[in-house]
């Protein structure tokens, strides 16, 4: 199947109970000779910056605070993400097995 | 590397040092058990206009259809040919070749070149 | 030697290129309807000009990209779209006000009406656009733009109090006519405050190939070339002060504002009003067409520079060909390009922010640039400054609208 990256990004995701985790910020890769292979998702996860992200105008800016670690953001491996529903992500784990993001 | 911020959005230039567009969309293939890889970049064109909404992009394919470069498919261009990757994203392609610049092609001979003192495109 | 020349260069095109019709209708105004005690609101405009030309200079000569590079790069191709679209409506209505300017001036020198003058202008700007380099541009419009020194000539010709326009450089409230003060205060803001600037200096940053050592450069012709382009906003504001005020006349007409310069300089006032405004406007409107063919060039990632053959960057070229085109029109039917001036002016202002924040998180990035990150005095000035100015549109812009 093939899913175009940037209409993942932002999209819901929620863990294998249906708690909400956050939103896919971004994607981490490790390019392989002329591969490239997807290696993580990093969940960006914050109540309020959550509620503010439903505006595209504070959703990038959001991103941006990413680098500042104003908030939780979460390391999810590639083998703990199912991505049959592209408009519906859910992990393969529990919330609170996640890894934060370093 | 992070795709979001290393990757998308970023300029792409072609073995000869054009511009070649943006990095508007990276395609990502999924298999049952198999780890996820990028297989293309997509530059203009539908893509871009679905990063706003369906009903842009849907306006943008009708002018498109009338008007312009007759271009069925978004561009895409295999992540293989990514020579390196910065501040800009370098391709081992020609600019020409991939259709990324059919729209640039397209107003220079349909509209620029017609107007005195346009200059020719082909001109080096 | 050479860096001096490039420095005093620098300097004097940002003298000749300030004035443009807004900075002219909203310190006319001024002066005509509160004498001195608006000089306060260029005095802080011109300081956060100050500090945003410093900043845009900066930025592209260290990361070596445009501020809209960086913006859609950073933010994405979504938050970019939102931005562009703010920007390039509010440009385009200067541009709209900018054209009919020079219609304005050719109006009152020759007689002939300035819708007359709309296809015209337009052609002549375009083909400026068309033919010339940016060399020519930044530099040959720009220091014809001088001419504009007249009107501080004219301000002390005018013998003015000049400790009552000193305690005009103190923000004061207006007793009555608070909507009127505050629009025209927001208008002044906008005026000088112009986004479309930031991304002119920066695109000019790199057609002219600064890097890293060119920073003691751009800080100086910030400080300096601003600083004095704000004098002479101030001389506008003086004269009409002195000039208009006394009369109770309030400024709506262009002609009106030709008083100015025909009270200090009764023979050759005329004429210089006329000329100073044919090229102060010009000169914006050859950067606003620049400054908006930059955002949509850079944004979407075509050829741009202006001293390339139109083949050689079609869709941008295409794009300025469009933008003047559509910009007659307003003028052809007869759109007044002062009330067009102080619409647009307190438009800028109130999208200041939209332009303004991202900016600022870009001026904070290490990964462009580096060490030469702003400093927590950059960010507060623009900060305050940028807020101070949302606030106010937010408060004025309504009550002038019901007012007015």
């Amino acid at each position: 199947m093939e899913i175009n990256i940037e209409q993942l990004l932002g999209t819901k995701v929620c863990d294998i109970d249906g708690n909400d985790v956050g939103r896919i910020e971004e994607f981490r890769v490790e390019r392989d000779g002329k591969s490239c292979l997807v290696d993580a998702y990093l969940i960006g996860a914050s109540a309020l910056i959550q509620r503010l992200s439903a505006w595209t105008l504070v959703r990038p800016i959001e991103r941006f605070l990413n680098a500042r670690k104003i908030y939780t953001i979460y390391r999810v491996p590639w083998q703990d993400m199912d991505l049959t529903d592209p408009r519906h992500p859910r992990l393969r784990v529990r919330k609170r097995d996640l890894r934060h993001a370093k | 590397m992070d795709l979001v911020r290393d990757v998308l959005d970023k300029r792409l230039m072609d073995r000869e040092d054009c511009e070649m567009g943006r990095v508007d969309g990276l395609v990502m293939r999924i298999g049952e058990n198999s780890q996820p890889r990028i297989t293309h970049i997509e530059i203009g064109g539908r893509t871009l206009w679905m990063r706003l909404h369906p009903g842009i992009a849907k306006l943008a394919a009708t002018l498109a259809r009338r008007w312009g470069p007759k271009r069925t498919t978004t561009v895409r261009i295999p992540w293989s040919h990514v020579v390196a990757t910065g501040k800009e994203l370098k391709l081992d392609v020609e600019a020409r070749e991939t259709g990324a610049i059919d729209w640039e092609i397209w107003i220079a001979r349909h509209i620029i070149e017609r107007i005195p003192g346009g200059g020719h495109e082909e001109e080096e | 030697m050479k860096k001096f020349l490039q420095i005093a260069l620098g300097i004097v095109t940002s003298v000749g290129g300030f004035l443009e019709i807004g900075s002219v209708a909203t310190a006319a105004q001024a002066g005509a309807s509160f004498g001195y005690k608006l000089l306060w609101a260029i005095f802080i405009g011109t300081i956060c000009l100050i500090f945003l030309v410093e900043m845009s200079g900066r930025f592209s000569a260290v990361s070596k990209h445009t501020i809209v590079d960086a913006m859609r790069e950073r933010f994405g191709f979504p938050f970019f779209s939102i931005v562009l679209l703010g920007m390039v409506l509010v440009a385009f209505m200067v541009l709209v006000a900018e054209l009919g300017g020079i219609g304005l001036s050719l109006q009152i020198l020759t007689g002939i009406g300035f819708p007359w003058w709309a296809i015209p202008v337009s052609f002549v700007v375009w083909l400026l656009m068309w033919k010339g380099t940016f060399g020519l541009i930044e530099n040959g419009v720009s220091l014809l733009g001088l001419v504009t020194i007249c009107f501080v000539v004219a301000a002390v010709k005018l013998n003015p109090d000049w400790h009552g326009a000193a305690r005009g450089l103190l923000p004061s409230l207006e007793g009555d006519q608070k909507a009127k003060y505050g629009f025209i205060a927001v208008s002044i803001l906008g005026a000088t405050i112009s986004p479309y600037l930031m991304y002119f200096y920066s695109s000019g940053a790199i057609e002219d190939e600064w890097d890293v050592s060119y920073i003691p450069i751009n800080r100086i012709i910030a400080v300096f070339g601003m600083s004095f382009g704000g004098v002479l906003s101030m001389g506008v504001l003086v004269t009409s002060a002195l000039a208009i005020q006394p009369n109770g006349i309030d400024i709506d007409k262009f002609e009106q504002v030709a008083l100015l310069m025909t009270t200090a300089l009764p023979r050759w006032g005329f004429y210089l009003f006329a000329v100073s405004m044919l090229v102060a406007c010009l000169g914006a409107a050859l950067e606003i067409s620049l400054a908006i063919s930059y955002f949509f060039a850079q944004g979407f990632g075509w050829n741009w520079s202006e001293s390339l053959t139109p083949s050689k960057d079609a869709r941008f070229c295409f794009t300025y060909t469009v933008i003047i085109l559509v910009a007659a029109i307003p003028l052809l039917l007869h759109a007044d390009p002062i009330k067009v001036t102080m619409i647009s002016m307190a438009l800028t202002a109130a999208t200041l922010p939209l332009a303004i924040v991202p900016f600022l998180f870009l001026m904070n990035d290490p990964i462009y640039l580096g060490e030469h990150r702003n400093g927590w005095i950059s960010n507060s000035v623009v900060g305050i400054v940028i807020l101070i100015s949302f606030v106010l549109a937010v408060i004025s812009i309504p009550l002038q609208i019901i007012g007015g």
